[in-house]
Formats: structure tokens, C-alpha cells, sequence
């Protein structure tokens, strides 16, 4: 059998870091092949050279059995290739036809016509292999799982014949990954090649038909899903034995939990939001009527797919955007109206989403980060002076307590990798009086050491009395770090369940919009907005 | 790895190892403008090695030159602190010009009117209100950015014109010098001229110029209100995040940056002018940008560059005279430094 | 001041014709900008543009005697313009405002020297106007038959122009990608559209349409260039692509709003009696600016910022990772 893509040897270095240190990999016509690995392992590189975005620096790649050398997508595409990016490649204000249109040659001008028929042949794709989408919806209204449709269809549009999708089943809700693939299923069976990257070993083994595992750049192996656990997988990927796994599984994280329980019996609430209500940036409702509160000692998470509102809850309660309605009490103060500055003095903390926009300053070394948020105050000088010397020796302290591997406090921030961002933003942080902490996405593109590592010191902080609102996408994490769970669906919360009562098919079900199984509260939220 | 947006570039470059390159770069864009320069007076008929001969001269060739420069120089100090400082913060005040004439006017009324005999008390009180009339007129410009977002650039350079206007108005109507047919200001009162140096014919005002220097740098180095500036230049959003008050900041920047634009007007005005006068500034409030720009937003290479620029303009004006050369030759250098100034910053870096 | 000479009914007529006619080298450069803007590209160096357009359009004219070849200079020298802010911007990816506050100091200077090498000393030198053409029929409609059909071939050939660049954002496939681009350059990128070539392009219609309102300024209405001819009509502009929303036909609407302010000073100035006046002009003169601030000012107060390019003023380097 002739194969569809095979790539040997190939090579790719950013700089100084080799993100792929030849690697091969082998496609057959009709089949689903996962490319499994960590963050970093170098997946979503080998599969960006094979859609000509990277060119390698070494390797071959050939495509229906011709030997392909490409320059730019637009190469890829011709050639057959098409790719569904993570964070999807469409244009928010255009419309889905409109989307389909950008980049194909064409005359100057655009017609009407030209769009009708690109609908029209959208609409017969989208009920060939059932994903259905309205052609002249604009991007920006249609939800995650949509968009991922679209994108899908587009590279159908292009006649692809090798379709790549780049963890598809991170931003979706398990029962939309469950219809996903059959339809994947159903397009592999008209002879595509499917591959898709992820590093959740049960998509694996549920849908792939074969299974590379990277690590660090390398192939580690092409295997079967029957020929194998998924703890050899987990062994593979990761290249040791993972203790994380177990807390995945649903034990409990922490020792100090039932101490922690018995604090919350008797706390008041440190933190409380009543009836919030915001405006996303394309001012429509992102958050419609969220209520909730958490007490000290508690970590409540807030599950939810991505863009059902989550920023904007983060923005909304640490004061980095200005609610429309409801109020944010901090132990007992309202704080709605305060800026960010205000709520920190109050002990509020916050670990952005979004790292490296929000959390730190590229630019600024590792020890002026450190020392961001506690400038003119001793022990750092007044406000008339910067003392160096103690931001100096502040910053040492805490890269030790921290373990943020870098070549000195004099380092520039926007030099470090993933994991040691997020130390560091923890760092500052938990190094702060905190009563209450927001941690967004805390441990999102992290790899499993800084997993591990972001959830003990969430633990620790829970532990010592602080108050935490997980926002998080993972559900893996929220079901190893939660005290109580939320979840957040087109900006309302459904459901509230306090661990006890947590379970993973319910929480999944929710995070698709199913509103069963929470309290009546809870219940009457997910009437919310549509 | 994916493609994304970089973040825009900050314009003046960290310290240390890149101090060198960035002096490199700031000297390689002047010696290409002087060429420029060079070539703008051949196609004007001149020569070029006497036409730079005689702008030394003219700037250096006898106290009173050197007096004259350094008169000049002084505005452009001023401002090119405050606007390097703000600019600094991603702060982007264009409006320096009408700032400094809504200074000149306030300082000028005070002046004109406020019945005190005691010279430093009259010229305080002038400074303060001229200083105040400045930060108002920034402070416009702030509160629209802070409060609304409103693009600062476009705001600021329109109310150029407005203040220009208002000025104007004022000269022509009710601050008219009694008995003067067209544009002329009054004059202040005689106790409110700053002193001047002998030989020189510089006011005092100079010396505020110059110990401004190292009190903008220390502010710039030293302090949480410095960081906070090249936090929120750097990344914004991470400043807010931090705690840091964007709105105040944006503010403070432009009540800085106006009310040291109104600080220049009112030395116009009181050592330079000595009436309300619409000649007491050709444009310094647009040639202070390329100053803070040319200085690297840093406050001793704002000093060289104000002095530079003071030289080429007073220089190029004893040269227009005796070369016979149109004066616009040296208004026409400043924004060809700028562009070879931008691209031989990229270029340093690689 | 007797107000019948501004208000009166034969004089509105006139009034609003002038509007109309001044509010076009503003149109033309708003409208270039808001392709610009769609690109994501924040060009403030447009009065530079408009400027150097107004003096390349002059001094053609005034040595060729020709209309045609003096509006194509002026064209010509704002589309030169036009890439050296996209070489800074785009190619070498430096802070777009400073490029353009560059742009509009290197204008200044250039266009001040090149005036007075050429004409310093000399009288005010001019140009012939030229001639307003009146459309059949259209013209006799009253009211609006003398205010929009009795202008200038300049005026008609400008109204046809800002049409069609505004119909190019929303009726061409290059208007398309300047729409992704400016909105979500990594998208465009991804489907295999040139952000690079795109905003490059755009930034030289954008030249284009500055540089022809300079010439619109000089050889349609002033018959002459002085020093900073353009009296901040460029900075007028980008506050009008503010005030339209991003919308090239909204913009090209405040233009008028613009124009009107602008010929209701020149008007006053006209007929208070010069410097000697108790009329305060100078307040009628900043009415431009003051109504262009307040406008834009309230456009985003009231209408927030959403219907902004989501990548306005930010470069984009391919190929960096996140």
C-alpha cells in the first residue's frame, strides 16, 4: 500500500533549542494516526513542517509518494494537506464563507455570486460528513466547537486529502469530542489520513489506529492501541514513571485536605461575586448573572470549555475589566469598583491566563519581576527610591524557594521557557499576604513537572487559608484540584458541586451545556443567556 | 511553535551590552543627515565644507553665538525631558507645542499683571502658573486617554492649533501691546525678566534646564515612578496586572510632560520674548520629539541631543546669512534624522 | 459681522458648495487611511503625505502648467511616502507611531526647504484655478444641484476615487485579505495571505489617497502652497477614520462635517475686516479642530472601540512564537 506522507529524518532548530531532532514518521491512506508526547515534544513543530509553515533543516518529506519540499502553506495546501491549528486559524469578523474565500487565487474582484456558490458547496461538504455550520455566519458568533468545524471544512473545501488536527480535543466538551470523531472516523473511511495531536492518552486509545509517541524531539516509538497500556504510553511520553497520573485518577492531591475541610465548615466567605455581569471585548454579554463564593481554605473551580466567558471572569474579579452589573466582595468589602492595585493591598493575587501578556514583563529581568507589585514600599525603598539591593536579594530568595531555573536574577524575563514563567508569576504572587488568589489556565502548554509543581504550591496556598478560584479548561485538573466545582457554560455557571459529589461524566456533560445534575441555584444559571 | 503577533518593539533599548550599539547607531544617523545636509546645500548652490564651517562658527564663534545656541537649546530640553519621559511610557504627547504657547500665555499674564515688586516671587508665581497652564492643557489630552481611550497623538496635535489660535487671539485683542498695529504682545513687567548672563546673553532659565537633567534621570532610574513608566511601556497590560494604575499613570505623564512644555514657554516669555509673543517658539515643541527620540529617551543623551540640535538650528541660521543659504536647510534636517534614526536603531539590533 | 453674509439664502448656497469642495482633500486622505486602519496599520504620517502631495502638486503645476501632471505628482510623491512608512512599519517593524510622527517632521522640513530654495524671497507665487464644470440636468435640481454639481473636475475625479477605495474593502478579493489582515494577521498568514504585501499595498493606496488630497488642497482650492499648507488636515483625518468607525463611507461622511467648519471660518474670516476685526476669527479658525475633536472624541466615548481592526498598530513578524 502506497503510503500518503512519509518524513525521515527531519531536523528543526529555533536558535540554539532543537525542537525536532530527526524524526520519522509514516502516513497510510484511511487511517487515524495520533502523535502523542508532552508539551514541547515537538508535535505541533514536525506537524508545521509537514504544512510547509516551518521549512526543516534537515529531513525529507513526500506526499502521495512524490518527494515535496514546501515553501509556504499555500504549497501544503496544493499538495493535499490541510490543518486544524489549536487555536483556530479564522479570521473572528469574517464570515465562514468569506474565511473560505481569503488566500485562493482568484479575479480582483469578489462577486456576490462567487460567495453564494461558496456557501452553496460549504453546505453540501457540511451535510456530506454531518458538520453542520451556517456559511454566512461571521466567526465570531459561532461557538468553539463550531469554529472547529469550520475549520475542518475548510481544509475539506481545499481538497485536502491529509488532514491534521492539532489537539483537536483540548478546547472541546467530551460529548462534542464523541461526536468528533466518528465524523473523523467516516472521512478516514473515503481514504484520508488523518492525524491528530494530543497528549490525552484515552483519545488515543479510544480512536487512533496507530500511535507515535514523541519526547524531546525524538520518535519514541509507532505503536498499535492494542498492543499497548496506557501506562506504557504515560512511560513513553514522559520518559519516567508519573505520579500524576494518580492524582488524574482522582485521588486526593494533598494530605491537609480534611483539615482544610473543617476550616470551611465554620469561614465565612473570603471572596464572594453576586450577579456579575461584563461585556467581552466584542461587546457582546460574556458573563451573564455569575454568582458564587469561596471560602478560606477552599479551592472552587470554574470547569468550562474555552470562550464560554472564562477571561472575562478572570478580567471581572480581579478588576482588570468593569462589570455592567453585580458586585465583587472581598471579606466583606465591596471591591467592584476598585482597581487592581486596590484589591492587591486587600490580598488578592491574581495568576493571569495569559503569561507572558499579563503575568510578566519580557523585557524587565527575572529579579525586577520578582518585584513588580511591591515597588516603593519596604523593604524595597520609598517611593523616591528603588532599593536594587533588596530587590536583588528578594528575587534570589524566591528563585531558590521557587526552584525558577534561570542563569541569575539579572536574566530577562521574556527568556524563559513555560514552566519557569509560571514559577516565577507564582512566585510573586504566592509570596504576597493573600487572602484570595485567581489562578486562570494555571498550568496550560506546561509540561507534567510543572504541572505537578503548579498544583502542589495551589495545594500549599489552599492549605494555608487562601481562597482559590480555579478558572480552568482542564479537566483533568479541575478534578484533582477541587474542593467545589462550578461550570461554566456561555457565560452563566451550571451546576455546583462540592467534591463529594464530583464526578468526571457529569462535569463533562455539563461543560457541554447539559444542565443536570446541579443544585437548583445552579440549575435556574444555565437558564442564562443562549 | 505558531506564528503570532510580536509585541511592538519599546524604542530605547535596555542597558548594558546594547548601550554601545545604540550610540553607534544614534551617531551613524547623524553623520548620514549631515550628508543629507551636505547635499541639501549643494542643491541650494552652496558649498558644503564652508556652509558646516560657518554653522560651527555660528554656533561657537563668539560668546554671544554660543549664548544664542544655548538660548535655543534650553526649550529643547525642556520639553525633550518631559516628552522622553513620557514617551517612555508608550505615552505619545505631540502637543508639546501648544503647551508651551498656553504656558507662555499663562506665565505672560502673570507677568504682565500680578502686582508684586519682589522679582523671585513674581517670577515663581509666573513659572508656577505657566507650568500649571501646561499641565492643564496636556492634562486635557490625559483624561481623554485615561478615562475614554481616545488616541493621545491625534488629540494633543490638534489642540496644537487651538492653543496656537487662543494665543493668537490674545495678542491680537485684549493682550495687544497699547499703540501696536499688528501681532505684538504686551510686554511683561520689567521685574519679571529673568536675569542674564553677561557676555553670554543667556537668561538663568539655562541653569533650571540643566539641573533638570539629572533630576529626570534619577527619576527615570531610581524610582517606583520610573519603573512604572518603563512597566507600562514595556507591557501594559502586565503593569495593570501588577498593580500598577494606568489611568494615573497616563496622567502623570502627560501633567509631566505639559507642564515642563509650559515651563519652556514661560522662560520664552520671560527671557527670551519679554512679551506675550507668537515668535517664541519655530516648531520646538514638534523639534523636542526628535530631541527625546535622538536622546534615546534617556536623560543625558536628551542634553547632547538638545545641544546638537541648538547648534545646527543657531548655527544654521548665522550660516543661511553668510553662505547665503536658505535657513530651511536646517528645518529640513531634523525629520531626515528621525527616519535614518529609526532604521539605523533596527538595524543595530539585528 | 453681519451674519446674512454667511447665512443669508443665497449665500448658504455658496457656503455649502464651499463645504463640500473643502471637505475633499480630508475625504480623500481619511479614506486612504481607513484602508490603512483595515490593514492594521496606524499611519499617522498622513499629514506628511498631504503636504508633500500639496507641494509636489504645486510646483508641477507651476512649471508644467498642467492639472493632470500636477495631481499625478502629488499621487506620486504620497505613494513614495506611502512606502517608506510601510519599510519602517512593515519591513523593518518599528514602532508605527513614531514612524509616523517621522514622517510628518521629514514633510515639514523637506517641503519648507524646497519651497523657500525655490521661491524664498520671491512674492507669493500661484497657479490658475480651474474651472467648475456643471453636470447636465443634475445641476439644475435646486438646492443640491449647485452645492454638489457645479464643482470642479478635481472634485468629481476625488468623489469617484473615495467610492472606489471604499467599495475595494468590501467588493475585491485584495479588499478581503486587508480586512483579515488588519483584524487577525496569524489567520491571514495561516491561509496563505501576505500580511506583509497586503499591508504594504494598502500602505501605498493610503500614500496614494494623501497625496492626491494635498493636490486636491493646492490645485483645487488655494491656487498656492505656503509653509504647513496643509494646516493639519492629515491629523483631521485620522481623527475621522476614528469618528467613521473604521467605515469608509462614514468617514468620507465626517469629511463633510469637516468641510463645512472649515469653509464657515474661512467665510467669517472673509468677511470680518481682517486683523483689525472685534470678531474673534481665531475662534471660528479652531472650530475645525475643536468639532473634529469633539466627534471623535464622542465616537468613542459613546460607541466604544469594538468596531476597531483587532490589530491595529501591532507589527507582525512571521513565524515567532508565542
Amino acid at each position: 500500500m502506497e503510503l500518503s506522507v512519509a518524513m525521515s529524518g527531519v531536523v528543526k532548530r529555533f536558535g540554539a533549542v532543537q525542537a525536532l531532532a530527526g524524526v520519522d514518521l509514516e502516513l497510510r491512506p484511511g487511517e487515524i494516526h495520533a502523535l502523542l508526547g508532552e508539551n514541547g515534544a515537538g508535535k505541533t513543530t514536525l506537524m508545521n513542517v509537514l504544512y510547509g509553515m516551518f521549512s526543516p533543516d534537515a529531513g525529507a518529506i513526500s506526499v502521495g509518494g512524490r518527494e515535496v519540499n514546501f515553501r509556504s502553506p499555500h504549497d501544503a495546501i496544493a499538495a493535499g494537506v490541510g490543518m486544524v491549528h489549536q487555536h483556530f486559524k479564522l479570521v473572528p469578523t469574517l464570515t465562514v464563507a468569506e474565511n473560505m474565500v481569503l488566500g485562493q487565487r482568484g479575479g480582483p474582484l469578489l462577486r456576490r455570486r462567487e460567495l453564494a456558490a461558496v456557501s452553496a458547496r460549504l453546505r453540501a461538504l457540511a451535510d456530506r460528513y454531518g458538520l453542520d455550520v451556517d456559511p454566512d455566519a461571521r466567526v465570531w458568533q459561532l461557538s468553539v466547537g463550531e469554529q472547529q468545524r469550520v475549520e475542518i471544512l475548510r481544509a475539506l473545501y481545499r481538497d485536502a486529502r491529509i488532514l491534521v488536527l492539532d489537539e483537536p480535543t483540548a478546547t472541546l466538551t467530551p460529548p462534542e469530542t464523541q461526536r468528533l470523531f466518528p465524523k473523523l472516523r467516516a472521512l478516514a473511511a473515503e481514504g484520508a489520513s488523518i492525524v491528530f495531536i494530543t497528549h490525552h492518552l484515552e483519545d488515543v486509545i479510544e480512536w487512533a489506529d496507530r500511535i507515535t509517541v514523541l519526547r524531546r524531539g525524538e520518535r519514541v516509538g509507532t505503536l498499535k492501541p492494542a498492543d499497548s497500556s496506557a501506562e506504557d504510553l504515560a512511560r513513553m511520553m514522559v520518559g519516567r514513571d508519573v505520579r500524576l497520573m494518580r492524582v488524574v485518577a482522582g485521588e486526593a492531591p494533598t494530605a491537609g485536605e480534611g483539615r482544610a475541610l473543617r476550616q470551611r465548615e465554620s469561614a465565612a466567605p473570603v471572596l464572594e461575586v453576586e450577579g456579575l455581569q461584563a461585556r467581552g471585548d466584542r461587546g457582546t454579554t460574556a458573563l451573564h448573572d455569575v454568582s458564587f463564593s469561596v471560602a478560606p481554605g477552599e479551592i472552587l473551580a470554574i470547569a468550562g470549555v474555552e470562550g464560554n466567558g472564562q477571561p472575562e471572569l478572570e478580567e471581572a474579579v480581579f478588576g482588570l475589566r468593569a462589570p455592567e452589573a453585580g458586585t465583587v466582595t472581598l471579606d466583606g468589602r465591596d471591591v467592584t469598583r476598585c482597581e487592581p492595585a486596590e484589591r492587591m493591598r486587600l490580598g488578592m493575587g491574581l495568576v493571569p491566563s495569559d503569561r507572558y501578556r499579563r503575568g510578566l514583563i519580557r523585557e524587565l529581568s527575572v529579579a525586577e519581576n520578582l518585584a513588580l507589585d511591591r515597588l516603593g514600599r519596604p523593604p524595597f525603598g520609598t517611593e523616591l527610591r528603588l532599593d536594587r539591593q533588596a530587590i536583588a536579594k528578594h528575587a534570589a530568595d524566591l528563585i531558590e524557594r521557587f526552584s525558577i531555573q534561570v542563569s541569575g536574577p539579572e536574566q530577562l524575563a521574556g527568556t524563559l521557557s513555560g514552566g519557569n514563567a509560571q514559577r516565577l508569576v507564582l512566585a510573586r504572587t504566592l509570596s504576597r499576604e493573600l487572602r484570595c488568589l485567581v489562578a486562570a489556565q494555571p498550568t496550560r502548554g506546561l509540561d507534567v513537572g510543572a504541572i505537578e509543581f503548579v498544583w502542589e504550591q495551589l495545594a500549599a496556598a489552599r492549605d494555608c487559608g487562601v481562597a482559590i478560584l480555579l478558572i480552568s479548561t482542564d479537566l483533568d485538573e479541575v478534578m484533582s484540584m477541587a474542593d467545589r466545582c462550578c461550570v461554566m457554560y456561555r457565560g452563566g455557571l451550571v451546576a455546583d458541586w462540592s467534591r463529594e459529589r464530583l464526578d468526571r461524566e457529569k462535569v463533562g456533560l455539563a461543560m457541554g451545556g447539559a444542565s443536570n445534575g446541579g443544585p437548583p441555584r445552579a440549575a435556574a444559571a444555565a437558564e442564562g443567556p443562549v | 511553535m505558531s506564528v503570532s503577533q510580536a509585541a511592538t518593539r519599546p524604542l530605547w533599548l535596555p542597558p548594558q551590552s546594547r548601550r554601545l550599539r545604540a550610540g553607534l547607531s544614534s551617531l551613524g544617523a547623524v553623520l548620514l543627515s549631515l550628508v543629507v545636509g551636505g547635499v541639501l546645500v549643494l542643491i541650494a548652490g552652496g558649498e558644503p565644507v564652508s556652509a558646516y564651517g560657518a554653522l560651527i562658527d555660528g554656533a561657537f564663534g563668539s560668546p554671544y553665538a554660543i549664548g544664542q545656541m544655548l538660548v535655543l537649546a534650553v526649550p529643547l530640553l525642556i520639553m525633550g525631558l518631559g516628552l522622553a519621559l513620557a514617551f517612555r511610557g508608550r505615552v505619545y504627547n505631540v502637543g508639546a507645542e501648544g503647551q508651551l504657547f498656553m504656558g507662555a500665555l499663562a506665565g505672560g499674564v502673570v507677568a504682565i499683571f500680578l502686582p508684586v515688586a519682589f522679582d523671585p516671587l513674581l517670577i515663581a508665581a509666573s513659572i508656577f502658573a505657566g507650568m500649571a497652564a501646561g499641565a492643564a492643557w496636556g492634562g486635557i489630552v490625559g483624561v481623554l486617554r485615561a478615562r475614554w481611550g481616545v488616541n493621545e497623538v491625534i488629540t494633543s496635535l490638534l489642540l496644537n492649533f487651538v492653543a496656537i489660535l487662543i494665543f493668537t487671539y490674545c495678542v491680537r485683542r485684549p493682550l495687544r501691546a497699547p499703540g501696536s498695529p499688528d501681532l505684538q504682545g504686551r510686554s511683561i513687567d520689567p521685574n519679571a525678566a529673568l536675569p542674564v548672563l553677561p557676555d553670554l546673553a543667556v537668561h538663568v532659565g539655562v541653569f533650571l534646564a540643566i539641573a533638570l537633567v539629572p533630576l529626570a534621570a534619577y527619576l527615570m532610574a531610581r524610582t517606583p515612578f520610573g519603573m512604572r513608566v518603563r512597566m507600562l511601556g514595556f507591557n501594559a497590560e502586565a503593569a495593570r496586572a501588577a498593580g500598577v494604575s494606568s489611568r494615573r499613570m497616563v496622567m502623570a505623564l502627560m501633567l509631566i510632560s505639559g507642564g515642563l512644555a509650559g515651563l519652556a514657554g514661560v522662560l520664552q516669555t520671560l527671557g527670551v520674548s519679554e512679551r506675550l509673543d507668537l515668535g517664541i517658539s519655530q516648531g520646538y515643541g514638534f523639534t523636542a520629539i526628535v530631541v527625546a527620540l535622538l536622546g534615546r529617551l534617556n536623560a543625558t543623551g536628551v542634553l547632547l541631543a538638545a545641544v546638537f540640535i541648538a547648534v545646527l538650528q543657531s548655527g544654521g541660521q548665522a550660516m543661511s546669512v553668510t553662505e547665503g543659504l536658505p535657513y530651511a536647510i536646517v528645518l529640513a534636517i531634523p525629520g531626515v534624522f528621525v527616519v535614518f534614526l529609526l532604521i539605523a536603531d533596527r538595524l543595530a539590533r539585528g | 459681522m453681519d451674519w446674512g453674509e454667511i447665512f443669508g439664502p443665497g449665500a448658504l448656497v455658496v457656503l455649502l458648495s464651499s463645504s463640500v469642495a473643502f471637505a475633499m482633500p480630508t475625504a480623500l486622505a481619511a479614506v486612504g487611511e481607513t484602508v490603512v486602519e483595515r490593514a492594521g496599520i496606524l499611519n499617522l504620517g498622513v499629514e506628511g503625505m498631504l503636504l508633500s502631495g500639496a507641494l509636489a502638486s504645486f510646483l508641477v503645476a507651476y512649471y508644467a502648467k498642467s492639472v493632470a501632471l500636477g495631481a499625478l505628482a502629488g499621487i506620486a510623491i504620497g505613494v513614495g511616502l506611502g512606502a517608506l512608512m510601510a519599510f519602517l512599519s512593515v519591513t523593518l517593524g518599528t514602532e508605527q507611531i513614531i514612524n509616523g510622527i517621522a514622517i510628518v517632521l521629514l514633510a515639514q522640513g523637506i517641503t519648507a526647504f524646497t519651497f523657500e530654495e525655490l521661491f524664498g524671497g520671491e512674492e507669493q507665487p500661484t497657479i490658475g484655478g480651474i474651472a467648475d464644470v456643471d453636470i447636465p440636468l443634475l445641476h439644475e435640481i435646486p438646492g443640491v444641484g449647485p452645492v454638489l454639481f457645479e464643482q470642479n473636475v478635481l472634485f468629481y475625479i476625488s468623489v469617484a476615487l473615495a467610492i472606489a477605495v471604499a467599495l475595494l474593502l468590501t467588493r475585491t478579493r485584495f479588499g478581503l485579505s486587508v480586512r483579515a489582515v488588519g483584524e487577525s494577521p496569524a489567520a491571514a498568514d495561516a491561509a496563505a495571505v501576505s500580511v506583509a504585501r497586503t499591508r504594504w499595498l494598502a500602505l501605498l493606496i493610503g500614500g496614494g489617497m494623501a497625496g492626491m488630497g494635498g493636490a486636491v488642497l493646492v490645485l483645487g482650492q488655494l491656487n498656492l502652497f505656503e509653509t504647513n499648507v496643509s494646516a493639519g488636515r492629515g491629523w483631521i483625518a485620522v481623527a475621522l477614520v476614528i469618528f467613521g468607525r473604521w467605515n469608509p463611507l462614514l468617514v468620507l461622511g465626517g469629511a463633510f462635517v469637516f468641510g463645512f467648519t472649515d469653509a464657515l471660518q474661512i467665510r467669517v474670516q472673509a468677511v470680518s475686516g481682517g486683523i483689525a476685526s472685534t470678531v474673534p476669527t481665531e475662534i471660528f479658525a479652531a472650530l475645525p479642530y475643536v468639532v473634529t475633536l469633539i466627534v471623535m472624541v464622542a465616537a468613542t466615548v459613546w460607541a466604544g472601540r469594538d468596531a476597531q481592526p483587532g490589530a491595529l498598530g501591532a507589527p507582525f513578524r512571521k513565524g515567532v512564537s508565542a
